[in-house]
């Protein structure tokens, strides 16, 4: 078994410091998504380790009018705690349906969108509410959307020697919000997806659309979501199939998911966001 | 390395290498019988523990993490009251879980308890979908849990013998 040298830095500005010394340094923020994807006893871990769930400035939240702005070690438990309608309703739905209670202790939000082989369910649905995140590395800070986590060929991506350290969410309201994950388990597996699809239902058209699909990749369309935009609140039958159809033929060339649970769920979407 | 935790109580500096699980390092190195690393993923609940307050399973927890925590484990609250008001609710409710399971579900029932002293039937379901074992009867427990309630709130509030 490999021992690997652990640091407990105090602040970002030591966390950059051991970063910048050593660019490969592992980040355990909850860890459990690290230790709970081992079945051995032993946890393998990169040679150097930095726990960095106990930096104060990792964990605070500010709230303002138009966001509320979360550091990235606040726990998945701290998140739902937090006051009556200050989470946006779907976030706080989708954190109470992962893992179970004492996981969620654990868990931080950062360490859910940095997951290293997958898209936790967090990531999508923070994908649709425009989130964003401030990455902190030894050029400087700056922020950026959550697709910056995403690789060119949907699979998640995190820039080396860099600190996630804050997620800002607008706190711009959807009247349309369908989240569905599927594989629920107390932690990811295989088969583990969240779908998430939002927009601003008007008098008469649908605005603002988004749909994300995200498990070992994600999947998201700009130009199908444009498409969707401006169209007819309470359009019907083949209006609405071939919008469908739209979606379930561009995934049909991702292999990473069952297509037919996909087709379903765009199935429900539409029919849920047209009725 | 050595890490510093606070077991039931007690300061204890405990040798440690980088990729132990906590519940390794309490039950190899304290002896802590209560404690059994079997799922290693959170959901069987036996290894259950308090870290500074908050319910965790402690075999996700790499031990360095618990680093200047205050760990509470079954032994560490096995005498107090609501522990026993749990035990009685149990046995009145005929919820028995079996010997695998027992410290687990009773820690879960502290837990719910603590932030929930008057717990819906959803909150309580929630909180015993974290142990895994399926012995006991689910509408007994929540029954049980009730029971516990309305005892603990007899006992905060002085109303045990009116």
């Amino acid at each position: 078994m490999r021992i690997s040298e652990v640091y407990f830095p105090e602040t970002i500005a030591e966390t950059l410091e051991l970063l910048r010394a050593n660019p490969e340094l592992q980040l355990v923020a909850g860890g459990t998504e690290i230790v709970g994807s081992q079945p051995t006893r032993s946890i393998a871990l990169e040679r150097q380790v930095a726990s960095i769930v106990k930096i104060k400035e990792l964990r605070k939240t500010v709230r303002t009018e138009q966001f509320l702005e979360l550091g990235s070690c606040t726990t998945l438990t701290g998140l739902r705690t937090l006051a009556s309608g200050t989470l946006p309703e779907p976030l706080y739905d989708v954190i109470g349906g992962i893992a179970n209670h004492g996981v969620r202790n654990i868990a931080t939000l950062g360490g859910n969108l940095c997951c290293k082989n997958r898209f936790m369910d967090l990531w999508p649905v923070l994908a649709c509410l425009d989130a964003q995140i401030e990455l902190r590395s030894a050029a400087g800070a700056r922020w950026a959307g959550l697709s910056h986590l995403c690789g060119e060929d949907g699979s998640p991506s995190f820039p080396p020697a860099t600190l996630m350290a804050r997620i800002r969410i607008p706190l711009f309201s959807y009247n349309f919000i369908f989240v569905r994950s599927l594989g629920g388990n107390a932690l990811p597996g295989p088969h583990t997806a969240t779908f998430a699809c939002m927009a601003n239902l008007g008098r008469d058209k649908i605005e603002d659309f988004r749909l994300i699909f995200a498990g070992t990749k994600a999947f998201r369309l700009k130009e199908h979501e444009m498409a969707v935009d401006g169209r007819r609140r309470g359009m019907k039958g083949r209006e609405m199939q071939s919008l469908v159809d739209y979606y379930t033929d561009a995934f049909s060339s991702q292999s990473w998911y069952d297509q037919r649970l996909f087709a379903s769920l765009a199935q429900e979407a539409f029919e849920r966001l047209c009725s | 390395m050595i890490v510093d935790i606070n077991v039931n109580g007690e300061m204890r500096h405990l040798q440690a290498r980088s990729g132990d699980r906590l519940v390794d390092v309490l039950r190899d190195r304290l002896s802590i019988a209560s404690l059994l690393p079997d799922c290693l993923s959170g959901r069987c609940g036996r290894c259950f523990v308090f870290l500074d307050g908050r319910l965790v399973q402690s075999c996700l927890l790499p031990a360095f993490k618990a680093k200047g925590a205050r760990v509470v484990t079954f032994e560490g609250i096995a005498d107090s009251p609501e522990v026993a008001e749990i035990e009685e609710a149990l046995r009145q409710a005929g919820a028995l879980p079996c010997p695998f399971c027992r410290t687990a579900k009773i820690m879960a029932i502290v837990d719910l308890l603590e932030r929930h002293p008057l717990p819906d039937e959803k909150a309580a379901m929630e909180q015993l979908d974290m142990v895994s074992c399926a012995c006991t009867d689910p509408i007994s427990l929540i029954k049980a849990i009730g029971l516990a309630a309305d005892a603990r709130s007899k006992r905060k509030f002085n109303r045990a013998n009116k």
